[in-house]
């Protein structure tokens, strides 16, 4: 069979596993954007803990992640205990990096301004430093997706969702007439996704920036 | 990886070696105190753990072998004058390339060519790991003033010459940090060579969970990430101290 016969006998069930592999991805991207804004914005004012936040995450990038996956399975077993575990401190690094490069360039004057006008230090937090720091937190979340895209795929060995269960199943049928075609379509599907992922980056960040930051 | 924080570059330089070693020993020395059945003595024993760590950073040097003889001769010729409109090309397919997963490579590698072994691993890997070399090695050569290649010329050097003693040397820097991502890339998916029976760290995580020894799924996981994270210390060692003296 052709690749092309190939997908189009088996389109729907491509278009589950990618949907899922993106659902994954997404998901996994919004709660490490969450705890890492959280972390920057804890230590974005030490530079001691500025530059521990970031050397612990950066450290953690390095970590193998066929390595990390394999460890979890003891601790928390197959499926998507794992996955999440795993694909959360991934997606950690770029966010804490860039919430604390962003909030630290945040023009001190327009701190003051903001006080001056008699906000609160959470109403400056909210609506001044995190506004001004939100092109640096989306472009932080923008890389964690890509980063996590690969890394996902290769979390179906722990029995995670996603695009890597057709690489997978094309490498436990080597030989057959449709490995080749079942890896393609993992791969290609993969490539796919990220690139529309990267598009609506680019889409919410024209919608959710404000106009006076761009 | 690379992370732009001076300050937290100086801490991982300091502690990770120490950090690493001191855990890697912690985590072997309890495995290897415990009651060890048969299964787990056949693999966890020094020479096939030595063995198959050997594998591993034989693979990883001949990724980054490739990927340094291939990456920084292709970024040179695509800042040649009569190559500059090609880059942005080859830079937007080596990214799409970048989002391709390495499992999949690895697999696909393997499917097309139905062969198995060390470098039906390697070369997929250093495909995947290409990419920031080549691009750093492009940006790297871009961003020299092109005051100092036109001053290089005025003083009679040859392009060449203003290649090899200008634009070269001042590119080092970013070279070196490409490289170091491209290593920890490379030591990493190294781990997944023994699908396609490329061996390296990653059959003693598979031997552990597939017979159910969880220790020496530990084992090979612990040593795997120890690995990577040493050889990014070499990296970042690398990156502060062969620059040239000039840029330090």
């Amino acid at each position: 069979m052709s690749f092309a016969d190939y997908v189009a006998s088996r389109w729907q069930e491509l278009l589950v596993d990618a949907a899922q592999h993106a659902s994954a991805v997404i998901q996994c991207t919004l709660i490490a954007a969450v705890l890492g804004v959280a972390l920057g914005v804890a230590v974005h004012r030490s530079p001691a803990g500025s530059a521990v936040a970031t050397a612990l995450t950066s450290a953690v990038l390095t970590i193998p992640s066929f390595a990390l996956l394999g460890l979890l399975i003891p601790v928390l077993g197959l499926g998507v205990a794992p996955t999440v575990t795993a694909l959360v401190l991934y997606a950690l690094l770029p966010i804490v990096r860039n919430t604390i490069v962003g909030l630290a360039g945040v023009d001190p004057a327009v701190l003051d301004a903001a006080r001056g006008i008699g906000m609160s230090r959470a109403g400056v937090l909210t609506r001044v430093q995190l506004r001004l720091a939100w092109p640096a937190v989306l472009t932080g979340m923008r890389v964690s997706t890509q980063l996590l895209m690969g890394i996902a795929a290769i979390a179906a060995y722990v029995k995670g969702p996603g695009l890597g269960n057709v690489i997978f199943s094309g490498l436990s049928r080597v030989g057959s007439a449709n490995a080749i075609n079942l890896a393609l379509a993992g791969t290609i599907g993969v490539v796919i996704v990220a690139l529309v992922l990267d598009g609506a980056y680019v889409l919410l960040g024209r919608l959710t920036i404000s106009r006076g930051v761009a | 990886m690379t992370t732009t924080n001076p300050r937290a570059e100086r801490i991982r330089l300091f502690a990770q070696p120490v950090v690493v070693l001191v855990g890697l020993a912690a985590v072997l020395g309890v495995i290897a105190s415990g009651p060890l059945d048969d299964i787990e003595q056949r693999n966890i024993n020094v020479s096939t753990i030595l063995g198959l760590t050997w594998q591993h950073l034989l693979l990883s040097v001949a990724v980054t072998a490739i990927v340094v003889l291939v990456g920084v001769p292709l970024g040179v010729v695509l800042t040649r004058r009569w190559a500059r409109p090609a880059a942005p090309f080859v830079l937007v397919l080596a990214n799409i390339g970048q989002a391709a997963p390495a499992i999949g490579l690895l697999v696909l590698f393997f499917l097309v060519t139905g062969a198995t072994g060390f470098w039906i691993a390697a070369l997929p890997i250093a495909l995947y790991a290409l990419l920031p070399v080549l691009r750093n090695t492009i940006v790297g050569i871009q961003q020299v003033d092109p005051s100092l290649v036109e001053a290089g010329r005025g003083i009679g050097m040859s392009a060449s010459a203003v290649l090899r003693r200008i634009e070269l040397p001042l590119a080092v820097p970013l070279i070196l940090a490409g490289l170091r991502t491209s290593l920890v890339l490379a030591v990493g998916t190294a781990t997944l060579a023994f699908f396609v029976a490329g061996g390296g760290l990653g059959v003693l995580i598979d031997t552990g969970d597939k017979l159910g020894r969880y220790s020496v799924l530990v084992t090979g996981a612990v040593l795997a990430m120890a690995l990577a994270l040493l050889v990014d210390w070499l990296g970042a060692l690398a990156e502060r101290y062969l620059a040239p003296r000039g840029l330090r």
